[in-house]
């Protein structure tokens, strides 16, 4: 760049930029007290989760970053195309791409600031956590953003005037929102409607920062969802820089919508790519069970990432063999055959509940941990058929919030009480060492 | 014979096309440093099309543009660092102040103006720190000029800058674009408006359908013109026009005659030598001098209409 005034000019105009937002009525309707609204309008209806709107945050801070990025973002810079201003900019001895990039900047953190809003009164009206990975977060924050951010430049770059991008805007958020996993959960929707998700960003961006906000282990196993928003969000930004128009008047060329088609193949090949590796299997419909456990399903079930046997995480002791083996779980094993929690009506329940107790031994690091975890798969074999164990541990891998879990069970000697998600996260890899011995797949 | 100034700005065979139609067919013309430099013309006459090639908003399909000797294609941005520019039917975002769009403008420049200077320069001190959208057309015209002002420009180029304002604004506007050369910079604008190119312009080119027909000074471009003066005879009873020497042409209005005369002189005279002899009133006379408008005329072949032909 020839010119040393550059850097303090973009300075000048991202600031000014954010203030200009600040006093736009519209655009604090639109950028704070709409996603306001559906931060209360999801409370309403989800205020009885424990902790209250925590598996909804994904889907709420999803819809503020698509309304911020893919209608305040064109609305912005459209305006400004039709009054002039860009071409005004044009005169500036600055490439007119290092102003848009200025204008994305400035977007993204007006989108963070509605973001933090969103999460800071969620923790003060329905006292739901903050997210339990905050840097994690703020790399799938931007993330979602950048792809989003890249479809709003898309959008600016179609729209010939300001009710054109609301249209525009609608035909990407409606179809998010109503089927793309972003308004209406994906475990909600029918079959269809979660495969049609799986081409639509939305649901990554869900995905990606649910994850972070209660999964323990935050970003690990979304790359996909990552690179699903990065695919798409850079199609959709490099194609809307190249046709970006600095004035009216002038139609987009046929040339220009082949361009926008290009852009919308990113969607195509995501979702093509969520198929081929099986990422698009429906989730269980809200009531189903174990018996919906599909073959195919418990084939996909990897092993791999499992720590091993006699490590700190899960310790499973090798079978027993002789008595020395059970001399310190020798009271423990009489009581567990009749302990109440594995003798309800339902086997998933029963299932579920000595799984969790074997979880809870190894959380509070009992001294038996390894046996207990032993004894309890021992039970499991004698107690259940093959069928119905393999389902319900399936069942516990793919779904570890479903049903109940046992927190402690002082009755067999486990005394000390880990938190209930602690427990469900470490759940599916007790679930997992169980069912890879079952399916034989794991060696004993 | 004095040397000539330096070209401040040199047009070369532009030319620009929009899919059918020709806006600009290969005009040629240079700009003297600290000149006032007005292309007249009708609307569509190609004037607009001029002004963004030059100021790099549109590319020229032909032809070659160098602002104080700086190739704009070769090297857009550092011709940009020179030119200010104002432009047609442009505004700004509705909340944005006059200071703050000063102060954004002039930080991409490396020497700026003063910004408190221009405020005061260009009469907006009132209205420093007030949206956009509460500024009056006049007020926001200033704003613009002052915009073109920033980046302390050597050459000012103008769009249509009086167009939508009151008489009272224009005359203020006129005396700051007189100013403007008073400081040495380089003036290009371009109007409709032919009293407005007459009164501020030192040159004029005169573009029609796309081409440049004729550049010269006001006064040279009226006395080019084969146009004959003509006087306006207002008597108290009728008198006989076609006994009047070098009367070519007579037609009566509502209240007077309209008489066109090759020599102004000869029929003066001998009309009042008639109505002396018919003991008639003169009521009123008046010479009208060939103005820039008829210039135009005899230039196009079309008689004046800011609007353009109609279809």
């Amino acid at each position: 760049m020839n010119d040393a005034r550059t850097l303090p000019g973009l300075g000048r105009h991202f600031l000014l930029t954010l203030r200009l937002n600040f006093r736009s009525t519209p655009a604090i309707i639109y950028g704070y007290l709409v996603p306001v609204l559906f931060l209360l309008a999801f409370g309403s209806i989800f205020r009885g989760d424990t902790p209250p709107l925590l598996p909804e945050m994904g889907q709420i801070l999803t819809i503020t970053i698509l309304g911020g990025a893919c209608f305040g973002l064109p609305t912005a810079l459209v305006a400004e195309r039709e009054r002039g201003v860009w071409r005004r900019y044009r005169l500036l001895p600055v490439p007119t791409g290092s102003l848009v990039a200025s204008t994305l900047v400035s977007r993204l953190v007006i989108v963070a600031s509605s973001v933090l809003l969103q999460i800071v009164l969620a923790r003060f009206i329905y006292g739901t956590p903050l997210p339990q990975h905050p840097v994690q977060f703020l790399a799938a924050f931007f993330f979602v953003t950048f792809a989003f951010l890249g479809l709003g430049l898309l959008v600016a770059a179609l729209a010939d005037d300001v009710p054109a991008v609301q249209a525009l805007g609608q035909c990407l958020f409606l179809p998010m929102i109503l089927i793309g996993g972003v308004g209406v959960p994906l475990a909600a929707l029918p079959a269809w409607a979660q495969r049609v998700a799986g081409f639509m960003p939305g649901r990554y961006a869900v995905e990606a920062l649910q994850r972070c906000i209660t999964d323990s282990r935050g970003l690990a196993g979304a790359g996909f969802a990552l690179a699903a928003l990065a695919v798409i969000g850079f199609a959709a930004g490099a194609i809307g820089a190249k046709l970006f128009r600095w004035e009216t008047g002038r139609r987009l060329s046929h040339a220009g919508y082949i361009w926008v088609a290009t852009a919308l193949l990113a969607w195509l090949a995501v979702g093509a790519a969520a198929a081929f590796t099986g990422r698009l299997e429906p989730l269980p419909p809200f009531g189903a069970n174990y018996e919906a456990i599909t073959d195919a399903q418990i084939d996909r079930i990897t092993y791999d990432d499992l720590p091993g046997d006699n490590e700190l995480v899960t310790r499973l002791a090798p079978p027993f063999k002789t008595a020395a083996d059970t001399a310190r779980v020798a009271g423990f094993l009489a009581q567990l055959k009749s302990w109440p929690p594995s003798h309800l009506d339902d086997p998933a329940e029963n299932i579920r509940h000595l799984v969790s107790l074997a979880t809870v031994a190894d959380i509070t690091a009992d001294l038996r941990e390894a046996e207990i975890a032993r004894a309890v798969f021992d039970e499991l074999r004698a107690r259940f058929d093959r069928d119905t164990l393999r389902r319900v541990l399936a069942w516990i891998i793919l779904n570890p919030d479903d049903g109940t879990v046992v927190t402690k069970a002082p009755e067999l000697g486990v005394r000390r009480h880990p938190p209930e998600r602690l427990i469900r996260e470490r759940l599916p890899l007790y679930a997992k060492k169980y069912l890879g011995r079952v399916l034989g797949k794991i060696r004993d | 014979m004095s040397e000539p100034a330096p070209a401040s700005i040199r047009v070369r065979d532009l030319s620009k096309r929009y899919d059918a139609v020709e806006a600009v067919r290969g005009i040629s013309f240079d700009v003297a440093a600290g000149e006032i430099f007005g292309l007249l013309g009708r609307n569509g006459a190609g004037k607009t099309t001029t002004l963004e090639c030059l100021l790099g908003l549109r590319r020229a399909d032909a032809g070659a543009i160098a602002i104080a000797g700086i190739d704009t294609l070769a090297e857009p941005q550092r011709a940009k660092q020179l030119v200010g520019a104002q432009l047609q039917a442009a505004t700004l975002q509705d909340k944005i102040t006059p200071r703050e769009a000063l102060k954004l403008f002039a930080s991409f420049y490396r020497a700026p103006a003063a910004i408190g200077e221009l405020i005061e320069q260009f009469a907006l001190a009132e209205k420093a720190d007030a949206p956009f959208d509460s500024l009056s057309g006049g007020q926001r015209q200033r704003l613009f000029l002052a915009l073109a002002f920033v980046n302390r420009p050597q050459i000012v180029v103008l769009d249509e800058p009086t167009a939508g304002l009151d008489p009272q604004a224009r005359r203020e506007l006129h005396q700051l674009i007189a100013g403007v050369r008073a400081s040495g910079r380089t003036v290009l604008l371009s109007t409709h408006d032919l009293d407005e190119a007459h009164q501020l312009c030192d040159r004029i080119g005169i573009l029609h359908e796309g081409r440049l027909v004729s550049v010269a000074k006001p006064a040279e471009l009226i006395a080019r013109s084969r146009a004959t003066p003509r006087l306006v005879v207002r008597t108290a009873r009728p008198f006989a026009p076609a006994d009047l020497p070098g009367v070519v042409n007579a037609r009566q209005r509502a209240e007077d005659w309209l008489l066109q005369t090759t020599d102004t002189n000869q029929t003066i005279l001998a009309l009042a030598q008639q109505l002396q002899a018919d003991k008639n009133d003169l009521l009123d006379l008046q010479i009208l001098r060939p103005t820039l408008e008829d210039a135009f005329l005899e230039l196009t072949g079309e008689s004046w209409s800011a609007e353009g032909p109609r279809p």
